[in-house]
């Protein structure tokens, strides 16, 4: 166990990626209890605008220099699709049934990651994506590596941005009343038209930064990416309550965490040896996520609610 | 192309309506007599479009196009003993089929230039099928439109354009002696398995396109005639007959092929429609967003494989076939429920993502239990190969059989032992659906709270509508197993490229319109269709297909197939719209 | 009676443009023959599209550039070859629907393919019925050719008309071991795989035969393919301290993995099979890919001419993405097609059979084949493995692979 120290800060370094992710589904969901699956085809279109944005630069760019330009250009990416997804995509099938958005979503993924396969250039296969240069931060009891330190600053600071925003702002308090009830809000003078593309606007930001710190922690981008993030990051968001910006941070972390230690301990509780690993690490996630539902059906953060169905 | 107080509305073409119709006619005979000529020099171009006096591939369409066209405009007109065609709009189905010949044929016309590369590749034959189709389309445009304007004053052209499309519902039919009506429902069935074997044993890309085209505007023109409300009043009242002629239909297709490449792609339709029908009872009639569903596919096919007496079963045991259905679907159904008891007190979408949960567990459970990773049960990722054919009352699936002259392969053989399965899902679906628990669980899904205090156990329900679900599927499963003789892990994604995942059976559900029985089976039947006769575009094929779920979902939210209640629903006017994918197969409500 | 009669016209013309069309069959078959020979159809099927579909490309690209070549050279005369590339997306459902277009189709004579494993599986007894020849360029699964049992060495060969031309788990695992043991002294190993057909099987043979070698196991554990962060699992290995780690996998999860282990700490050299041997796993893994080691089937290409002459074709071939890990196999393995179609060609005095017997008599022909291909000497032996059991060894030496070790594997 003494590398206890070491799992944790892998567990919470994966977990805030997922976090980051997770905002954009739990306020998509929240406003218009959409299940975007195709939100994590725009985290991972957020990280090919990133490397886009790297290749325009002269080679040999400093990373730290070309990062500005870089997250500008990734979530341009990610946002404007993100918001021509919902106007030509989500917002005619308002009042449709509930599930038709759900094969919309599902198709829009599956066209989103074939387009960037067919038509980036070299994008059926993983692409190399610049890494700061140096080795590992040694913090004593654990190390983090440079890659990290991106996500170390950024999750945070987006946190405190978007609770600042959704408190304080106008638009942020009117995203809150729509989501509280949409036909009041509307009645209140308030746009919910430009609310929702908002929140889908804001998600996208978000997948974009979580893009390039998947990409300077994982040294690449691939047309796949999007799949397996996307769907840890919606169970990040149940896990944390959908609907709740808080939360689903939260249900990121813990989500994370849970990975890490069940490859890293599960087999050495006597009996499990075969159980644990990396093998059954996505089990031991779900396992918890249901009995987590079990106990708070309205997830870890949630506020308990009528079923809008 | 001012309205008068009646508000009628002009043509999209101020041409008077004589000359329209006289226009369309001549041009719908000119596109006719054009097929019969050759259309390139060159049997490059697939199909062979050279020989003169015997249309083929392209060319049929647009002659079938051409014909229909002609038929409907005499029957428009008012040619007696037409009348029959056209209980409902009489020129909006002209419009329509002008509008499919005019793309289908163009779309060769185009092929053939792009592809050999130059209008010099076309012969006269292939210009007068143009300019004729084109003709035709535009005497068709210039006929009035069938319903009266619904606002007074000018409409813009764009607006004359979409209400030429609009036509009115038929009366109520004159009756028929009972035998003309079944009659005319096993006609129906036979057009219906006809275009549909015809769709899947295109051979080229070129002709799929040209066929898709021409159904997707012939269908909704049938439609407009009212031959869609005409037919369906007829299924209506013979609801028993309906249901054996689809499957007479569905039992005859293996005996129209000639080789079993199609029949392959039967087999592998009739498992995912009839995977998507049972996902039905848990979506569609009961409303439980299930995300995981392939599992319970997963755990009939496993269970079979693993009693089949496949060389690489840890079991050492070989049970009869019908055993090892019933084993599939008891531990399905064990499995749904181990799965839904705890988990159905859950609302709405975290029984999505608990669902979905579940469905990857299980894959991954399957994977890591070979020995190395967890017990050794099922070989991990190298799954069960292997499996033997299936050999009942001395019949060898494995084997070509010559049944009444008509050589069956291994595949016609599943296929058809497939549909014994398929049959038995329907009567479940349709049985449950129209029992005390079928109305059970429609209130439910339409409002848990009102349902409950109706006095319906609503969490015991919902239980027995997932466990029916898991069953029906486990029961697919064991079959599957035989089919593909191998079952490994990877077969069971949540989504994947091809059906059947749980992803894709979602979407055979919502797209062919859900809690009916025809919908999730014509919506299957195209979700494995598009993608296999999309393989020529190789690169963009995938990319293609989710922009045609998108545009699907965007045209049609309700389903190809919808529940009548729901149509009215999704749609503002709520009585003109039948449905427009509908190929003759069966009809809604069945 | 006028309108009656009218319906009966309708219904009839309507009928007889029917039957027309549906059921006249224009003979449209063996009509494009060209120069008056016969055309032989190659099918292939591999994924084109989807995850590994740059490797599919290389091996339909291949077979192409085999197919253009054997016709260019009239390689057999009066005989046309055609590719027919199907795409199966890595399903087995789908493998095993393009197997039987392809038996439907009576100028198929053979079939290069596929890559994944459990896709042959259901594909190989669908061939077997129609004694149709399938020629794997990629498979890994003894089990394929052997029987479930070849670990005990109750060898059967269950299909009589699969071959491959890819070497099995079987050998590439105990190579790279033997290696590690008696060159590098390697003692303690952490093996880790992606837990697929080809990752599971190799990192298993790998580890057996470390062990019998007196070297020790430290550690297992498994990835999943599609996830990128494996922090934890390098953290296990720093943990356990291994002289080197055995990753038995392909190289879009094994270079993020073997740069993640030795960013957890642990400097020592990860280990794998040919699906590492790209320059893909360099690019990926960057610096962190320097001391790494891939094996890899056949000698060094740089070293064989038939090999130089393939890269050169290639490249001249004008063809979207290289030829990948699999190109050269997939070449041979066409080749290896049209060389048994020569040979029965010209058992039957230049003309080849009608379809069935030609098909049955390929198979035959197909058990003797022999010639230098583009990995080494192509041949296969009474199970339909390739006979060339030369194998190399690669170290990634300042961001190339460089052979270390080549040699023939002895069993």
């Amino acid at each position: 166990m003494n590398d206890l120290p070491q799992q944790l800060a892998n567990g919470l370094l994966l977990g805030a990626l997922y976090g980051l992710i997770a905002i954009g589904y739990t306020m998509v969901y929240g406003i218009v209890q959409l299940i975007n699956f195709a939100h994590g085809e725009i985290f991972m279109i957020g990280g090919f605008g990133a490397l886009t944005a790297y290749l325009w630069l002269p080679a040999g760019t400093s990373l730290l220099f070309a990062l500005p330009l870089m997250i500008l250009m990734a979530m341009a990416c990610s946002v404007l699709v993100a918001m021509g997804a919902e106007r030509f995509a989500y917002r005619p099938l308002r009042g449709a049934p509930r599930l038709a958005p759900l094969i919309t979503a599902i198709g829009l993924s599956i066209a989103l990651q074939q387009a960037i396969w067919a038509f980036y250039p070299d994008a059926t296969k993983s692409r190399p994506f610049p890494e700061f240069e140096g080795g590992r931060i040694d913090l004593g009891a654990f190390a983090i590596g440079r890659g990290d330190l991106f996500l170390v600053i950024a999750a945070p600071l987006c946190m405190i941005a978007l609770g600042f925003f959704v408190s304080k702002t106008r638009t942020g308090r009117a995203m809150q009343a729509t989501s509280q009830d949409p036909d009041t809000a509307k009645l209140m003078g308030i746009n919910t038209d430009r609310i929702i593309v908002t929140a889908f606007a804001i998600g996208a930001a978000f997948a974009a930064i979580a893009a390039i710190a998947h990409g300077v922690k994982y040294g690449e981008v691939n047309f796949k990416m999007g799949f397996i993030a996307g769907l840890k990051a919606f169970t990040a968001a149940v896990l944390g309550g959908i609907g709740n910006i808080y939360g689903a941070m939260i249900g990121g972390l813990v989500l994370g965490l849970a990975e890490a230690l069940a490859t890293a301990y599960i087999e050495n509780i006597p009996g499990m040896s075969q159980l644990g690993g990396g093998a059954w690490k996505d089990v031991w996630a779900f396992v918890l996520l249901i009995l987590v539902l079990l106990l708070r059906p309205q997830g870890l953060l949630g506020q308990r609610v009528a079923d809008r169905a | 192309m001012t309205t008068n107080q009646t508000h009628t509305i002009a043509p999209v073409l101020p041409v008077p309506a004589t000359a329209a119709r006289l226009t369309a006619l001549v041009g719908a005979l000119a596109t006719l007599g054009s097929t019969f000529l050759a259309w390139t020099w060159t049997a490059e171009f697939p199909g062979d479009l050279t020989v003169t006096g015997y249309p083929g591939g392209l060319q049929v369409l647009t002659l079938t196009g051409a014909l229909l066209t002609a038929l409907f405009a005499l029957a428009g007109h008012g040619v007696r003993g037409l009348g029959w065609l056209v209980p409902g709009g009489k020129n909006s189905p002209v419009r329509l089929l002008a509008l499919g010949t005019f793309t289908t044929t163009w779309y060769a016309v185009l092929a053939i230039t792009v592809e050999l590369g130059g209008l010099v590749n076309l012969e006269p034959g292939g210009w007068i099928a143009a300019v004729a189709s084109l003709v035709t389309l535009v005497g068709a445009l210039g006929l009035p439109a069938d319903v009266p304007a619904e606002n007074p004053g000018p409409a813009s052209g764009w607006q004359r354009f979409t209400h030429a499309f609009k036509a009115p519902a038929p009366g109520k039919a004159a009756p028929l002696p009972s035998w003309a009506e079944i009659l005319i429902i096993a006609a129906a069935f036979g057009i219906g398995l006809f275009i549909f074997t015809y769709g899947i044993d295109t051979e080229y890309a070129e002709l799929f396109i040209g066929f898709l085209l021409l159904i997707g505007f012939g269908a909704p023109a049938v439609a407009r005639a009212g031959l869609n409300r005409r037919l369906g009043a007829l299924t209506a009242t013979h609801k028993n007959v309906t249901v054996t002629a689809a499957f007479v239909a569905a039992f005859a297709f293996p005996f129209t092929q000639s080789n079993d490449a199609y029949a392959t792609i039967g087999a592998n339709i009739l498992i995912f429609a009839t995977v998507a029908l049972g996902l039905n009872v848990v979506v569609g009639l009961a409303g439980l967003l299930d995300l995981g569903y392939v599992a319970f596919l997963g755990v009939g096919a496993y269970t079979a494989a693993l009693f089949s007496g496949s060389p690489s079963s840890t079991i050492g045991i070989q049970l009869p076939f019908w055993a090892a259905v019933l084993a599939g679907a008891a531990a399905s159904l064990i499995f749904g429920v181990v799965i839904g008891a705890p988990t159905l007190r859950l609302h709405g979408d975290y029984l999505a993502i608990v669902t979905l949960g579940f469905g990857e567990i299980f894959r991954i459970a399957m994977q890591n239990m070979d020995g190395a990773s967890g017990p050794d049960i099922t070989n991990g990722p190298n799954g069960i190969p292997n499996i033997p054919d299936l050999e009942l009352f001395g019949f060898n699936f494995g084997e070509p059989h010559n049944v009444l002259g008509v050589e069956l392969g291994r595949f016609s053989n599943y296929y058809l032992l497939m549909l014994f399965f398929t049959i038995i899902v329907v009567t479940v679906f349709r049985r449950s659906d129209q029992s005390r628990i079928g109305r059970a669980w429609v209130a439910i899904r339409e409002d848990e709270t009102a349902a409950r205090a109706m006095g319906i156990n609503a969490f015991r329900l919902k239980l027995l509508a997932f466990a029916l679900g898991a069953t029906l599927a486990g029961m697919a499963g064991t079959v599957q197993a035989h089919v593909t003789f191998t079952v490994t892990p990877a077969q069971y994604k949540f989504v994947e490229a091809v059906p059947p995942n749980s992803a894709f059976l979602l979407a055979a559900v919502i797209l062919g319109g859900m809690g009916t029985v025809s919908g999730p089976l014509i919506g299957a039947a195209l979700l494995y269709l598009i993608p296999a006769k999309l393989q020529f575009m190789s690169d963009y094929q995938l990319l293609l297909f989710g922009i045609a779920l998108i545009l699907l979902m965007r045209f049609r939210p309700e389903g190809l197939i919808a529940d009548r209640r729901k149509q009215l629903e999704f749609h503002e006017t709520g009585q003109l719209d039948a449905p427009k994918g509908d190929i003759g197969l069966s009809k809604a409500g069945v | 009676m006028r309108h009656r009669s009218l319906f009966m016209i309708t219904t009839a013309v309507t009928a007889g443009a029917l039957t027309l069309s549906a059921c006249g069959s224009r003979d449209d078959s063996g009509s494009d023959s060209g120069g008056g020979g016969t055309t032989v159809v190659i099918g292939l099927d591999a994924p084109l599209t989807g995850d590994l579909s740059a490797m599919g490309q290389g091996i339909k690209n291949s077979a192409d550039l085999a197919v253009k070549i054997a016709n260019k050279n009239k390689e057999v005369e009066g005989v046309t070859f055609k590719l027919e590339a199907l795409d199966d997306v890595a399903q087995a459902a789908t493998g095993q629907q393009n197997a039987t277009k392809l038996v439907g189709n009576n100028e198929v004579m053979g079939v290069v393919g596929p890559l994944n494993s459990d896709v042959g599986q259901s594909m190989q007894k669908v061939f077997a019925n129609a004694n149709l020849v399938q020629v794997s360029p990629a498979n890994t699964n003894p089990e394929l050719t052997q029987g479930k049992d070849w670990q005990s060495g109750k060898k059967v060969r269950g299909f009589k008309t699969y071959f491959r031309t890819s070497t099995t788990d079987a050998i590439q695992g105990p190579f790279a071991a033997r290696y590690m043991v008696n060159e590098k002294k390697f003692k303690k190993v952490y093996v880790i795989d992606d837990k697929k057909t080809y990752g599971a099987g190799l990192a298993a043979t790998f580890a057996a035969e470390f062990k019998k070698l007196g070297g020790e196991v430290v550690g297992t554990d498994h990835i999943n393919p599609d996830d990128k962060d494996f922090s934890a699992v390098a953290s296990k290995v720093a943990q356990a301290k291994p002289d080197v780690v055995y990753y038995g996998g392909e190289y879009p999860a094994g270079a993020p993995l073997a740069s993640q282990i030795k960013n957890a700490g642990a400097k020592v050299p990860t280990v794998g099979g040919d699906a590492l041997f790209s320059p893909e796993y360099v690019n990926l893994a960057k610096q962190n890919a320097e001391g790494d080691f891939a094996s890899s089937v056949g000698a060094p290409l740089e070293t064989l001419d038939t090999a130089k002459q393939f890269i050169a074709d290639y490249k001249a071939g004008g063809y979207k993405g290289g030829y990948e890990a699999y190109g050269g196999y997939s070449y041979d393995s066409t080749w290896a097609i049209i060389q048994a179609v020569k040979a029965v060609v010209e058992k039957n005095d230049g003309k080849l059979p009608e379809s069935s017997e030609a098909r049955k008599q390929i198979t035959e022909a197909m058990q003797n084949v022999s010639f230098e291909g583009v990995t080494g000497k192509v041949g296969f032996d009474e199970f339909g493995d390739t006979t060339n059991r030369q194998l190399s060894l690669y170290e990634v030496k300042s961001g190339k692979h460089v052979s270390v070790s080549t040699g023939e594997f002895d069993g």
